[in-house]
């Protein structure tokens, strides 16, 4: 894959990724040592809420899409890291063996005032599971660098 | 036990300090956030940020638990529907100290569930040299406090 910089962002470009696999062993994992909270490491405790049985953290959820996108095209990029995320919205519990699928879709691409060697790309994410429902969406930043000269 | 009614606007809240562990920023960055100024230490030095950082995923897990280990038995809080304005402001890097500071900004009862109410946090995260890092505006869902019935 060729290194993706600023300038090489298209508005509406779209990237799928996935379909990325849900363990119970590996919700139960991230649960113990960062979310710790009953419904997210027991199927007793996640049946005696309207969840219904075990689900994930929702951080362990966008930990999961990270993934996805720095395998998808942030590992081959001027990845300079985010500024930051908006309107992060867990709809839907990721439960144990769910197959996750990420659709990014860039939304606007701003040359940094500040700094001419870099910019923002800020884009919408929607993450599916294997029934097609939508579980998670959000709005993401990227800094990246630009192709040097 | 805190109740959607107990919910303090304006109250701020403080949790414990916790040190970012070099082993676990590796861990979680192989695992999660594996760009190399996460995971690989030389290569860092030559990135914008001068040296390793934690990935900003693994300082927000790290907050996560701080508040879960704060709040957890205490309150009746019954998950979160998601978060506005996450911004990382400064570097998180290995054996940095950091806390977090959350204040209610706004409880709305829920229309539709009537046992439930909605607070907004302000979580605002800081380093060792009290220099913000973090901060987002989460979304917790909260139980009323059960009516008791009057007996007939």
């Amino acid at each position: 894959m060729k290194k993706r910089y600023f300038e090489d962002f298209q508005l509406n470009e779209t990237i799928t990724m996935g379909p990325r696999h849900v363990t119970r062993d590996e919700i139960i994992a991230f649960a113990t040592r960062y979310d710790p909270q009953p419904f997210h490491l027991d199927d007793a405790a996640g049946r005696a809420t309207p969840f219904g049985g075990l689900v994930a953290s929702g951080w362990h959820t966008i930990a999961m899409c990270m993934r996805m996108m720095v395998d998808g095209w942030i590992g081959q990029s001027a990845s300079m890291g985010s500024p930051g995320i908006d309107q992060l919205r867990w709809l839907k519990p990721v439960r144990p063996d769910d197959d996750l699928t990420l659709t990014m879709i860039v939304r606007t691409i701003v040359p940094s005032k500040s700094k001419p060697d870099r910019g923002i790309v800020k884009s919408d994410y929607e993450l599916k599971n294997a029934l097609g429902e939508v579980v998670m969406t959000f709005s993401g930043m990227g800094l990246y660098g630009r192709r040097p000269s | 036990m805190k109740y959607f009614e107990d919910v303090e606007i304006g109250a701020v809240l403080e949790t414990a300090t916790h040190t970012m562990d070099r082993e676990e920023i590796l861990g979680f960055a192989q695992a999660f956030d594996p760009q190399y100024f996460h995971t690989d230490e030389d290569a860092a030095k030559t990135s914008i940020y001068g040296g390793l950082i934690a990935s900003g995923w693994h300082t927000a897990a790290c907050v996560m638990r701080l508040l879960v280990d704060q709040f957890k038995g205490k309150t009746a809080s019954v998950g979160s529907p998601g978060f506005d304005d996450l911004r990382w402001l400064k570097p998180v890097r290995p054996g940095d100290k950091i806390y977090a500071r959350s204040v209610c900004i706004e409880k709305t009862p829920s229309r539709s569930k009537p046992n439930l109410g909605t607070v907004r946090m302000r979580t605002d995260v800081f380093n060792q040299k009290d220099e913000l890092v973090m901060h987002m505006t989460s979304i917790v869902l909260y139980l009323r406090r059960p009516v008791k019935s009057t007996g007939g």
